[in-house]
């Protein structure tokens, strides 16, 4: 077993709440709602809920899973003392292949917005360069400034940005919401899925787990947070539902930006360039704490240090940078990260659960028996 | 740590230089018609030119091409700085052009991140051209004259709300059809007509400013709007009508089947004040007052009921109807829905409360 972390970089329970939820929050909330509607209609915001649930189940899973492993660390530990160096450090590379993946893609991503609604003409490698140099300067202070980042990327967006999406009700057509259930429960299923992905970012839990003080006391934090997010998607996927119609959303490519198009102030006439200029704080907590994540990976890993394996890491990203270009690999990107992330949270941990969990099981058996 | 703080810093403002474009270098587009005239389309710009102090002067571009994509570039081509429509405010279809659908604007204004959703849509009676040149004319100083044209008898007359955003919806909506403002040119004058009703993205006709009171009750907008009633058979033009202001509307709708077929029953209670009517009412007493409510309540049911079929007729349903059936039917069919609505049973059922009659007996 590894060494305890010293306190002084640890993190007080209830800030989890922080950074899951802006881990959680990220490019998805923009278009979450064309699927969800194109499958369920009216009914996506049952979908929400569903999924929001099963978030729940798989925080609490991940909860059990890392408190309940004896070696009390990271998922890096505890594939090495489960499966042993070899087979346990090429399951830690992949891990590690998804936490870069996730922020690679959520950089993209909010690089095309730039480059649609703002600056059409600018190359994205100045836009990348800028970013990452940010990431470079907080991570390099370590997981708390991280999550120091995470807390004003939760309190800014919510005090900005959120407001806003109520002035869209001036055009609600409430009958959109009838009749309610008029999908199967299949249809529902399905949608729930694809929702589920939106949730995603608590994932990262994995490798600070060690970094909460008193750990599993931040369990409701956790779900509290959850819960928040939920609470988010809810309130725009009902304002969606009142303000677009099914056919008229498919049409648009971020609708939660295009409902930032209504409210009008005397002084600034259109609110989405706010929202997409506040939107990097809601952004660069994610890129900060996966990168964050894929570091330590790395260091408990290979014992490299952070310092060093930061800079080359993100030099990765801004060359990888240079090759998606395209709105089409952007999307593809993004599903392939969906996709990793979906079957990490909602397959491979839960297989590692039972497997750990059986593991203990025979070894307390074999323990009793002579 | 410092010098890199400081390149930082640098890289940050400096990245802010990418592309601007101040406000004098650039030509802004407020108003925008297409028209169709002999095979080709033509495109008009209104801009301002800002004279001393307030002053500004709308002046117009014209260019024709044979498709409508590559009006905008050959405006640029007539314009010494580059023309930018993130201030377009109205667009203005000539009747002929609507007639042949107006999807390629809208679906590209759809796309535009420049555009807002508050941008107005209108189509005028000949050629939009001529409408925005009129429009110059009258109104020497002000560029924003239809615009705010719309907007005045959106808030406080009788035209039902429309923008871009409501375009898109009742556009893209299976349950329902675009309607816009409709102008005229009357001489020298740009007048509001009325409404322009849709079929999917063509136009196939209008109804008056009159009935467009109608039509804005039936959509749920509860407020504003006058409409002339006759009540009586006094002869005398003029000495039989009322002048009723809506204060305060409210419509529901009611879907049942009635044997082999649906029936829409369509409740709309209106709280009305009356501006004007004639001297008679004042000196019959409160009986009077209830018949000639009644009389009203007849009158509007009728009206109703020829817009109803004037839609029916024209298989179009600017007022969402569809829309509504869907909210209440289960797995609801469109195509079926439409086959049978040109003969749909709509019965209006009007109430009129009087609230007040103004400041004088």
């Amino acid at each position: 077993m590894k060494q305890a972390i010293q306190e002084r970089f640890l993190i007080s329970p209830f800030l989890v709440f922080f950074v899951i939820h802006a881990t959680q929050v990220g490019i998805g909330v923009l278009n979450f709602q064309r699927p969800l509607m194109k499958e369920v209609g009216q009914d996506a915001w049952m979908a929400v809920l569903m999924a929001g649930l099963s978030a729940h189940v798989l925080i609490w899973l991940m909860y059990r899973l890392l408190s309940h492993s004896p070696s009390g660390g990271d998922l890096v530990s505890l594939h090495e003392q489960y499966f042993g160096r070899w087979i346990g450090g090429v399951l830690s590379l992949g891990l590690l292949f998804y936490y870069a993946l996730a922020a690679f893609m959520v950089l993209q991503s909010y690089i095309e917005i730039i480059k649609v609604w703002v600056f059409p003409l600018m190359g994205a490698w100045q836009f990348s360069l800028m970013f990452l140099l940010m990431t470079y300067y907080v991570v390099s202070g370590g997981f708390r400034v991280v999550v120091g980042l995470c807390v004003w990327g939760v309190v800014t967006p919510l005090l900005t940005i959120f407001p806003m999406v109520f002035f869209p009700l001036e055009y609600a057509q409430y009958r959109n919401l009838l009749p309610v259930f008029d999908h199967s429960f299949g249809q529902l299923a399905k949608a729930s899925k694809e929702m589920v992905l939106q949730y995603l970012g608590f994932e990262m839990l994995l490798m600070y787990y060690p970094f909460l003080k008193q750990a599993p006391s931040s369990q409701k934090w956790a779900h509290a947070a959850n819960a928040f997010t939920m609470f988010i998607y809810f309130v725009l996927i009902l304002i969606s539902i009142v303000f677009y119609n099914k056919e008229q959303i498919q049409h648009i490519t971020w609708p939660t930006l295009t409902l930032a198009k209504i409210p009008e102030v005397p002084f600034i006439e259109r609110m989405e360039y706010i929202v997409i200029s506040i939107y990097v704080l809601v952004v660069f907590p994610i890129i900060a704490v996966s990168i964050w994540a894929a570091t330590r990976v790395i260091k408990q890993l290979f014992a490299v240090q952070q310092r060093r394996s930061l800079p080359v890491l993100l030099a990765c990203l801004f060359v990888g940078g240079m090759f998606f270009q395209e709105k089409t690999h952007i999307e593809q990107l993004t599903e392939w990260t969906a996709k990793a992330g979906f079957y990490l949270v909602a397959v491979y941990v839960p297989l590692l659960y039972l497997y750990v969990w059986t593991a203990e099981k025979v070894k307390k058996a074999l323990q009793q028996k002579p | 740590m410092r010098r890199g703080l400081l390149w930082l810093g640098a890289l940050l403002l400096l990245g802010g230089c990418a592309s601007s474009r101040p406000i004098d270098e650039i030509q802004i587009i407020q108003q925008m018609g297409y028209d169709f005239e002999n095979g080709r389309y033509t495109g008009t710009a209104v801009y301002p030119t800002f004279k001393q102090g307030p002053m500004t002067k709308p002046n117009m571009l014209t260019t024709t091409s044979p498709t409508v994509y590559d009006l905008i570039p050959r405006l640029s081509s007539k314009s010494a700085l580059p023309v930018e429509e993130g201030q377009l405010r109205l667009i203005l279809f000539g009747k002929e052009f609507a007639r042949r659908g107006v999807t390629q604007i809208t679906h590209s204004l759809a796309r535009n991140n420049k555009v807002g959703s508050h941008l107005l849509l209108g189509v005028a009676e000949e050629s939009a051209k001529e409408l925005l040149k009129t429009a110059a004319n009258t109104t020497l100083s002000d560029t924003l004259y239809l615009p705010n044209l719309v907007e005045q008898n959106e808030q406080s007359m009788n035209l039902p709300k429309t923008n871009l955003h409501l375009f898109l919806y009742r556009y893209f909506s299976p349950g329902s059809d675009p309607f816009l403002p409709y102008f005229e040119k009357k001489g020298d004058f740009v007048k509001l007509e009325g409404v322009a009703l849709f079929r999917d993205d063509r136009y196939v006709g209008h109804v008056s400013l009159r009935d467009s009171f109608l039509m804005k009750i039936l959509l749920g907008e509860t407020k504003n709007g006058v409409y002339q009633l006759k009540v009586g058979n006094r002869g005398k033009q003029g000495e039989d009508r009322v002048m009723l202001q809506n204060l305060w509307a409210k419509s529901k709708y009611e879907w049942k089947r009635d044997g082999s077929r649906h029936v829409l029953d369509v409740f709309v209670h209106i709280h009305a004040s009356v501006r004007d009517y004639p001297s008679w009412l004042d000196h019959s007493g409160q009986d009077l007052f209830a018949d000639v409510k009644k009389k009203m309540q007849n009158e509007l049911e009728h009206n109703m009921r020829r817009l109803f079929r004037y839609f029916q007729k024209k298989r179009i349903d600017p007022l969402g109807i569809g829309d509504f059936v869907r909210s209440v039917t289960r797995h609801w069919d469109s195509d079926a829905f439409y086959r049978e609505y040109p003969d749909l049973d709509i019965r209006p059922h009007v109430t009129v409360d009087i609230v007040h009659t103004g400041i004088g007996e």
